[in-house]
């Protein structure tokens, strides 16, 4: 290959590092490494969404032969701290609960743990977790957000005296004057607008559920401590938590998120309560315990988000113009008992990134978060936006209608065009050329060309519409976002680790979960020493080797970590070239050199030059007649921190042809327009997109977790939580329009995190297009053809 | 207890396991052959268990160890042969068909046989072979793409 030690590893779609291991069934998650003598945990969870509870009986389930332990709540929260604790708590004012890993005195959810049984093999432990008896005193469970903020609701949190665990106003400065007078100002700009469009929105519960679930397997030593393999994001942060609930001195606590983890998609980093005591129970029975999560705990505790309601208003001019933005949110919190985000920390986060691509001159944004008696909210990729941005982009269509200009076009005109630009919420946009993007978007859809067949289709009873989205997504979390929002710094941390044989040990303390970080890595490295990537390995989420990185979450992978490779790099590249000029007699420094094939080479006379391989030997393995002040050795740890935060930006365009008989439709096409930067590997994105893309439909079409009107869960295997499979969903025609990042070193964004949100409203958009002639506008999610039929039925009589 | 013996990838297991082990724990636990992976709660949705019992895929968490007495099984650990990669598992790199790699085996399992009986699918007749797999990651467009590629070699070769 011509490229082999190039620099064209930038940009190639190069087929990933993982895939053989991954491929031969050699992959190791966590719930295939085995400790021998490892015990087995089940949880014993609660059948009441609220209850008392009232006794628990385990003298049966102990007697079974092969059971260890049986923990219930009320010993254990006079032996583990309960939470909060600061290192998973945000710095935002809220009602935090307070909670130990198993229920204590009530439960407060359907599948909340109550006890803890450990035995020596998970069939034992499952049988023996029958054998629990525990007597409840049923509550009134608290089920409905709007309810839940009602002066005479139940309290689920007794200590706050109130279900509302965080509200907050995003406008109009600090102070509650300064908010005051924003919304009258808002107020006003309502009165006198032209146009004004005000609906409901309202999006149901769902999320990006992994096929693989959560899994903890922890052994004790008592001089080396606790060392945990956890499916995690956050390896790090979960050290530090273990370490301070558990009071365990902090450097005899070690984690490990195995390089191989099932996905990921916000799911695995919250710090969770199970992790708690399956580390504490093998320090306290001295033998290593294991705990693997079902699908069925798994859907009854995590993945569930996107959860609110919207009441938006937006006020415009016959031209187009978007006046003033105004939206009170609400959020279905849960019970609020996940460490790190606590449930309101989602929506928080989809109140700031409401306003998208689109320039808003005024605006009135607030939210409230009610506590109730479901399972806490969870981070799913789009974390927190994906409700705000379906109500943004279907209240512009609604405008657009209103005065008879196409969606595609107002949106245009109402995109940000000159960036950087700060949004009515604060938002920095810190760069990127929004207005290519939706142009590449409007090319590929050809418009023009769909209207006709759009009309065509309709004189033959058909029924076609096309819809379309945005999205500003994060490039990372910036400290200056990260710091208040999660109490966690934001900037990407790397090692990059030559040796004697010229190889390359990157090490990194995130933990990805299936994102191609090893191939990506392995790119940047060897095109930065012009080496091969085969010659790069890349160590990640292990606490023990790793520098601190906050985690996996956010996008940080294509703009922060990476760029604390690429400078880790940079460094090294300028001690290696240091030490060969003076070798060489040269009076030059890095710029004066490239690495290229396998050497480095002196751009003023190409016959200078070493093969890197002897550099870097003779740097490490042979220090002598080093330039003054110069060691020996490679191996930088950079950490790289933007001055600002980064975004990236897409766009969704999607064709839909709608069955009046039956209110089912069909995706015909999905076209989108990128901007992410510089691409590493084409493969990787796209991969990226795609998946984002079909979870995106996956989530508003098919997937969602219903809940009884006593507050049972109803949907917790894949029967009823469905999600889409090959057959459901369309092909997806992914198309670039990049900016290079300016504050990144390789011109690189983050990418993936954010990229579901767009689908939603471009989708919904599609289906109510698809119906114009029958005026029918769709509020709420999910959508389903029963839903549709209805609207239709409804609109022809 | 039943004493059973089951073949894997070419090697005999013979064991006495309790009666209600399922084969995916025995494959996992007993043969320690983990490539193959627990994705559902046992109702045999997501495929990710999938294996083949005399060369055709069925789902290993929706049988007993028990009831593979005297079979043929043969996991994702088995199609590679000598260190090299069969045409499908080659696709998979070469189009990128997996991400995080947990429902991969049971894709592979499964495909492998949807071909030996569809030799020529269509990209749809593909999409409803993979109703019994649940992908989370790629939104299933490399993986119809790899097997579609696996497709075009096999109809290259006949011609």
């Amino acid at each position: 290959m011509s490229q082999e030690h190039g620099k064209d590893w930038m940009g190639a779609p190069l087929p990933r590092k993982e895939d053989r291991r991954l491929l031969t069934g050699k992959g190791k998650y966590v719930s295939d490494i085995v400790i021998p003598g490892a015990l087995h945990a089940v949880f014993v969870r609660s059948e009441y969404a609220h209850a008392k509870i009232l006794s628990i009986d385990t003298m049966e389930a102990e007697e079974l032969e092969g059971v260890e332990r049986i923990y219930v709540g009320e010993q254990i929260k006079h032996t583990i701290k309960s939470m909060p604790q600061p290192i998973v708590q945000p710095n935002l004012p809220a009602h935090y609960p307070t909670f130990w890993p198993l229920a204590v005195d009530k439960v407060t959810f359907h599948g909340e743990p109550v006890a803890l049984v450990i035995a020596r093999n998970k069939y034992i432990a499952e049988d023996a977790a029958e054998l629990v008896f525990i007597d409840y005193e049923e509550l009134e469970p608290v089920l409905d957000p709007e309810e839940a903020l009602k002066p005479d609701a139940t309290i689920i949190h007794e200590k706050d005296g109130t279900n509302e665990i965080f509200s907050m106003t995003f406008t109009g400065g600090d102070t509650e004057e300064s908010q005051a007078e924003n919304a009258t100002e808002v107020e006003q700009i309502f009165q006198n607008a032209p146009v004004v469009i005000k609906e409901r929105f309202k999006t149901h519960r769902t999320g990006i559920t992994p096929m693989e679930p959560r899994a903890i397997l922890c052994d004790w030593d008592d001089s080396d401590g606790l060392l945990a393999y956890i499916t995690t994001q956050r390896p790090h942060i979960d050290r530090l938590a273990l370490s301070d609930i558990l009071d365990i001195s902090a450097e005899k606590v070690q984690v490990i998120a195995p390089r191989d983890q099932g996905g990921g998609f916000g799911i695995k980093a919250p710090f969770y309560r199970e992790n708690i005591i399956i580390a504490y129970a093998a320090r306290d029975l001295e033998q290593p315990v294991r705990w693997v999560e079902s699908r069925y705990e798994s859907l009854m505790n995590v993945g569930q988000e996107r959860d609110q309601i919207n009441d938006m208003e937006i006020a415009a001019d016959l031209e187009g113009n978007l006046l003033a933005l105004r939206n009170f949110g609400l959020a279905d919190n849960g019970v609020g008992t996940v460490g790190v985000y606590w449930g309101f920390v989602m929506p928080f986060l989809g109140a700031i990134e409401l306003p998208n691509g689109y320039k808003w001159p005024k605006a009135d944004i607030r939210l409230k978060v009610a506590t109730t008696n479901k399972a806490c909210l969870t981070p799913s990729r789009a974390f927190g936006h994906f409700p705000t941005r379906f109500a943004i982009e279907r209240c512009i269509d609604m405008v657009a209608h209103k005065i008879g200009m196409e969606p595609s076009e107002l949106r245009r005109k109402n995109l940000v065009a000159d960036l950087p630009y700060t949004s009515i919420t604060n938002e920095y946009y810190d760069s990127g050329d929004f207005v290519k993007v939706w142009d590449t978007l409007l090319e590929k859809a050809d418009l023009t060309n769909f209207r006709l067949e759009q009309k065509k289709a309709l004189s033959e009873n058909k029924y076609v519409g096309i819809g379309f989205g945005c999205g500003v997504e994060l490039s990372g979390v910036a400290s200056e976002l990260f710091v208040p929002m999660e109490n966690q710094p934001g900037f990407g941390a790397a090692t990059v680790r030559l040796d004697p044989r010229g190889k390359v040990q990157v090490f990194g303390g995130d933990a990805p979960g299936g994102q191609g970080h090893e191939t990506t890595t392995a790119q940047v490295v060897a095109s930065e020493f012009g080496i091969s990537p085969e010659d790069v390995i890349i160590t990640t989420g292990n606490t023990g080797s790793t520098p601190f990185g906050s985690g996996s979450v956010g996008a940080r992978m294509g703009s922060y970590f990476i760029s604390a490779v690429a400078e880790a790099c940079r460094q090294l590249k300028t001690k290696i070239t240091k030490i060969l000029a003076h070798d060489l007699q040269l009076e030059a420094s890095v710029e004066h050199f490239e690495f290229k094939n396998g050497e480095v080479i002196y751009l003023g006379d190409d016959s200078q030059r070493s093969s890197f391989l002897s550099i870097v030997e003779r740097i490490i393995m042979f220090p002598i007649n080093m330039p003054e002040g110069e060691t020996g050795g490679l191996d930088v740890t950079s950490f790289f921190e933007a001055a600002k935060p980064m975004i990236c930006f897409n766009a969704d365009c999607c064709v839909v042809e709608v069955s009046l008989d039956t209110g089912d439709f069909k995706i015909l096409k999905w076209i989108t327009a990128e901007d992410v930067g510089n691409v590493i590997n084409p493969l990787i994105v796209n991969g990226q997109m795609h998946g984002a893309i079909i979870q995106g439909i996956s989530n508003t079409v098919f997937e969602e977790f219903v809940y009884d009107e006593q507050g049972q869960q109803l949907t917790a295997d894949f029967e009823h939580y469905k999600m889409a499979t090959a057959a459901d969903v369309p092909n997806i025609n992914i198309n670039y329009a990049t900016t290079p990042c300016p504050h990144t070193p390789l011109g690189t964004r983050g990418i993936g995190e954010g990229r579901p949100s767009s689908v939603p409203g471009a989708l919904t958009n599609a289906v109510c297009d698809a119906l114009r002639p029958l005026g029918i506008e769709i509020t709420t999610l999910p959508l389903r053809p029963d839903a549709i039929w209805q609207k239709i039925q409804e609109a022809s009589h | 207890m039943a004493k059973i013996a089951i073949r894997i990838n070419g090697k005999l297991f013979q064991e006495d396991i309790p009666e209600r082990m399922l084969l995916v724990d025995f494959i996992r636990e007993s043969a320690n052959l983990t490539g193959t992976h627990i994705g559902c709660t046992y109702e045999g949705v997501c495929g990710a268990c999938t294996v083949h019992l005399d060369n055709e895929a069925v789902k290993s968490c929706m049988l007993l160890a028990a009831q593979a007495d005297g079979h043929d099984i043969t996991t994702v650990e088995g199609l590679a042969q000598g260190g090299e990669l069969t045409a499908l598992q080659e696709a998979f790199k070469s189009e990128h068909g997996l991400q995080c790699g947990f429902c991969t085996a049971g894709i592979l399992m499964n495909m492998t046989d949807f071909l030996k009986q569809h030799p020529n699918p269509s990209e749809q007749e593909i999409r409803e072979g993979l109703i019994g797999n649940l992908c989370r990651c790629t939104g299933y467009v490399h993986i119809v793409n790899a097997v579609l590629k696996v497709v075009q070699e096999n109809q290259l070769k006949k011609a």
